[in-house]
């Protein structure tokens, strides 16, 4: 199974009496960038939770590049909703944070992060602290953080659903550029489907809680892609369908 | 600017006032000394003074550095066992009610009067809200960081060092400042009880004697002492906090 970065199988999980996740199965291939989609509170944190090992899923399975990998922590790269650095930390020892969790020196891994700060014209910032970037640089920052971790895999949480329209398609642009540059398996949860369709090979659509998988859809554009794919005829007629599928989903 | 010397124009109208005060009133000197009255007293005694002055800042230093070091203990003890916290906590705030006054004749008969009991005395003062600020800090550090890291791979070693500990350094350095005031209030207290020597012994000495001039002289003594720490505190929060924190 060397070509899955991320195989989900049978996945259930509860709170309780609340059931969260039903019966969801997905995969993520290597290099490719899959999206969910599903409407707020259908469960998409805990699908995270589960995989990042926060939590051990009641039933279902989940491998990690081929290896079972329920309730093991530290086998993916991780980008919160929101930024989420640390204050007291530069930004470029921000950058290594998850490498220096597997053990990494600082040391030897800051030149790859002041690399990577100058790739994406964040090279100024590397000895400045997180409160002196803008909301958009600090994502920027924890998407690095992410890349940096060392992990075939990225798991990304609704990263730019707090930006204005303006900021957010300048960081579509800016992570197709870099994924582009060095590709990732990339899992990325979103509630808006334009920027699903955007980004991903694969979109997953989820049902409203209890969460489950109402429809995959395969991405047909080219790579790199452009940003006027939008105005695609085929594009609109995705969406069109997707926006369907999530406003007459049951409950 | 205006701002940073306000103060000092308002002590300085103070002062003013006292002085025009003991003049114009024709007060004895005995009751209230002006402060030129203090001012000769505290150059007259200068020597002696010199000698208290010492003594006492070193036990202050001592039992601060005690009681900090304690505080912290208690705060990281407590926080990495919660189920020591919920036994212990409200224990801790409920032993903040004994008046120190009261049990420091206790002290003095199990523990004599050497070095010992005064330490323990300030450490009883300073480690209280050492404690409980830097408990509330390593409490309250970000919950999405927490995940983050955690889902990172780090250990519950790495959650502490990398995050709790550095997210409550502000909370810390709010305790350490108050232990810091207190920790002179302590030492003059613990020199009331017995002491050969110290700032504390000097006023029980000028009290008997009805020098209030130099009752005036070792107040200020004292208060300058207490400033001193505080700034030594806040200097080395200057030196070690770094970035703009969320919150704490």
């Amino acid at each position: 199974m060397a070509d899955t970065a991320l195989d989900i199988t049978g996945l259930s999980h509860s709170y309780g009496d609340l059931h969260v996740l039903e019966d969801i199965s997905l995969r993520v291939g290597k290099g490719e960038f899959v999206s969910i989609v599903g409407p707020s509170g259908s469960g998409k944190s805990t699908l995270f939770h589960l995989i990042g090992g926060l939590l051990t899923p009641a039933t279902g399975t989940i491998g990690i590049d081929g290896a079972h990998a329920n309730g093991r922590r530290g086998l993916i790269g991780y980008m919160p909703q929101a930024p989420a650095l640390l204050p007291w930390r530069t930004i470029e020892d921000n950058v290594v944070l998850a490498r220096e969790i597997g053990g990494a020196p600082k040391r030897g891994t800051r030149p790859q992060a002041r690399d990577w700060l100058a790739k994406v014209g964040l090279d100024g910032f590397a000895r400045s602290y997180p409160h002196e970037l803008s909301g958009g640089m600090q994502q920027r920052v924890a998407f690095l953080r992410a890349l940096l971790a060392g992990r075939d895999l990225i798991c990304l949480d609704e990263p730019f659903s707090a930006l204005d329209a303006m900021l957010r398609a300048e960081m579509h642009r800016w992570l197709l550029d870099i994924w582009e540059q060095d590709r990732r398996s990339i899992l990325f949860v979103t509630h808006n489907i334009e920027e699903a369709l955007l980004l991903s090979d694969t979109v997953y659509v989820f049902t409203r809680r209890p969460a489950t998988v109402l429809e995959r859809v395969e991405v047909p554009f080219e790579r790199p892609r452009r940003a006027e794919v939008v105005d695609d005829p085929t594009f609109v007629r995705l969406r069109r369908r997707l926006t369907d599928l999530l406003t007459a989903s049951p409950r | 600017m205006i701002r940073k010397v306000a103060p000092v124009i308002a002590v300085l109208a103070i002062l003013a006032g006292w002085q025009a005060y003991t003049a114009i009133s024709g007060i004895d000197s005995w009751l209230l000394p002006s402060p030129t009255d203090v001012l000769a007293a505290a150059a007259d005694q200068r020597d002696s003074l010199i000698t208290h002055t010492l003594a006492t800042t070193k036990l202050t230093l001592l039992g601060f550095t005690a009681g900090v070091v304690i505080g912290l203990l208690v705060a990281v003890v407590l926080h990495l066992v919660p189920l020591l916290r919920a036994a212990l906590y409200p224990l801790l705030v409920t032993s903040q009610n004994i008046p120190t006054i009261a049990i420091a004749p206790l002290l003095v008969v199990w523990l004599g009067f050497g070095l010992a009991p005064k330490i323990v005395v300030i450490v009883l003062v300073c480690f209280f809200p050492v404690a409980v600020a830097t408990l509330d800090g390593l409490g309250r550090s970000d919950a999405l960081i927490a995940d983050y890291l955690l889902m990172s791979g780090a250990n519950r070693r790495q959650l502490f060092t990398k995050l709790q500990w550095p997210a409550a350094l502000p909370a810390m350095f709010s305790g350490l400042k108050i232990a810091a005031t207190y920790s002179v209030f302590g030492a003059i207290i613990s020199e009331w009880l017995g002491s050969d020597v110290g700032i504390g012994r000097y006023m029980i000495i000028q009290k008997s004697a009805f020098r209030a001039d130099r009752m005036f002289v070792a107040i200020a003594i004292v208060v300058l002492l207490a400033l001193a720490v505080f700034g030594l505190v806040l200097l080395v929060e200057k030196l070690t906090v770094k970035g703009r924190r969320s919150r704490g």
